[in-house]
């Protein structure tokens, strides 16, 4: 095995690259990343005795890690693993993750969105029914207005976690989900004449008397008008009008500006 | 530069920000730090490198942003060093360009953190060699090199 074998796993599936190094009997860490996220794999001899990823370790790790769509690895050799919390053979392993993943994506179809809302049955769906204490904790949360994702951050749980709870719930007939409810559009605050003053200070400060003309371009350029330009796209306006200061010095002092302005405004 | 990061950190939705040499290496980063130290390592050596291969290829940039499905990521190349902002994927992303040129703007005229500056300075373009580069990236630079040239 190269020393430092690196790859896609987008090219090569963690399942079959973690079949590879089984085959080869290897040892070492399978380093994984996917954005900002991490996570490791230990081998030894082949076999899978270790893995890591975010606040997770062992087999749950492990699954969170098969669960990326994308991502890269590199491969060390030779390096123990710091812990052996995985015993069962890859093959299982494998199995057991494909069953996970098909019971993802059964509970994603009922919960697709943490801005469901769950809502307690009107009837109960059988005269006795028992219920987990972790998903009493969910009940106990459900009023009509709170989300899944509400739920979950009210438990201190992650999302996949409070996806397994609904939907258990769910399954026994407990509770009846609702499609999240379009939020109303929010109404943008507008930047008004007071800022333009400023604006047309800041800018004939630092490209002359066409400053007017220049906000006017730029507003435009952005898709509004004057009246109708809302605070939300100063910045992006300050940003188009800063391109058009050659001058370096003058630039800045013009950035600095604005921040100031912007800061005020979110103040 | 530790005051000026922190002004980067009072912008809405940003999550911290830390300078990286072209090696890789931490200069400053805001605190608490925004990512482990070997994480920034990584991003600073790669990003360095991509901006090395954007030049040689004839497509000079002075910033990249990497948009993840819970982070966005603004890299803002200064020549010695590049200024990374880690933000949430809502934040006014003007606002925080905003923000890094001014921080940018004040270094450039401090004394103190242009000799900084300069003791972490090292040729990007002498850092991607055979050995720094695995085969693959090895030969996709040799690629883009004869490209440019």
């Amino acid at each position: 095995m190269p020393e430092g074998l690196t790859g896609s796993l987008a090219q090569l599936p963690l399942g079959d690259l973690l079949k590879m190094l089984g085959a080869g009997a290897q040892t070492g860490r399978l380093e994984l990343t996917s954005g900002l996220d991490t996570g490791d794999i230990f081998l030894a001899g082949g076999a899978i005795v270790h893995a890591e990823s975010g606040p997770d370790w062992g087999e749950q790790a492990l699954f969170r890690l098969f669960s990326w769509p994308n991502g890269q690895f590199r491969f060390e050799p030779g390096l123990p693993a710091p812990d052996r919390t995985i015993d069962r053979p890859l093959e299982i392993l494998l199995a057991e993750s494909a069953r996970a993943a098909g019971e993802r994506e059964a509970m994603r179809r009922v919960i697709p969105s943490m801005d469901t809302l769950p809502r307690l049955a009107r009837k109960a769906p059988a005269p006795s029914v028992t219920i987990e204490a972790a998903d009493w904790e969910v009940i106990a949360l459900i009023d009509g207005q709170a989300t899944a994702g509400a739920i979950a951050a009210e438990l201190g749980i992650d999302d996949f976690e409070a996806i397994r709870r609904l939907y258990r719930l769910r399954l026994s007939g407990l509770i009846d989900l609702a499609a999240p409810q379009a939020a109303p559009a929010p109404v943008r605050q507008l930047a008004g004449a007071q800022f333009f003053q400023a604006l047309t200070t800041a800018v004939a400060a630092a490209l002359g008397p066409l400053a007017e003309i220049i906000i006017d371009d730029a507003v435009e350029d952005l898709g509004f008008t004057r009246a109708t330009l809302p605070r939300d796209a100063v910045a992006s306006l300050a940003e188009r009008i800063s391109a058009e200061i050659r001058d370096p010095e003058k630039r800045v002092r013009f950035q600095q500006t604005m921040l100031a302005m912007l800061r005020q405004q979110a103040a | 530069m530790e005051k000026e990061l922190e002004q980067i950190s009072t912008v809405p939705g940003v999550g911290g920000s830390f300078l990286c040499d072209n090696r890789g290496d931490v200069i400053v980063s805001s605190n608490p730090a925004v990512l482990a130290t070997v994480t920034m390592n990584t991003i600073g050596r790669e990003v360095g490198r991509a901006f090395v291969a954007l030049q040689a290829a004839g497509q000079d940039a002075p910033r990249l942003e990497f948009a993840y499905n819970t982070w966005r990521l603004l890299a803002r190349d200064i020549g010695d060093a590049v200024l990374f902002v880690v933000c949430q994927p809502a934040a006014d992303m003007a606002m925080v360009r905003l923000s890094a040129d001014v921080v940018i703007g004040s270094w450039q005229k401090n004394a103190a953190a242009q000799k900084r500056l300069q003791r972490h300075r090292a040729e990007r373009s002498a850092l991607v060699n055979r050995t720094a580069l695995d085969h693959g990236s090895w030969n996709s630079w040799a690629i883009i090199q004869s490209r440019g040239s």
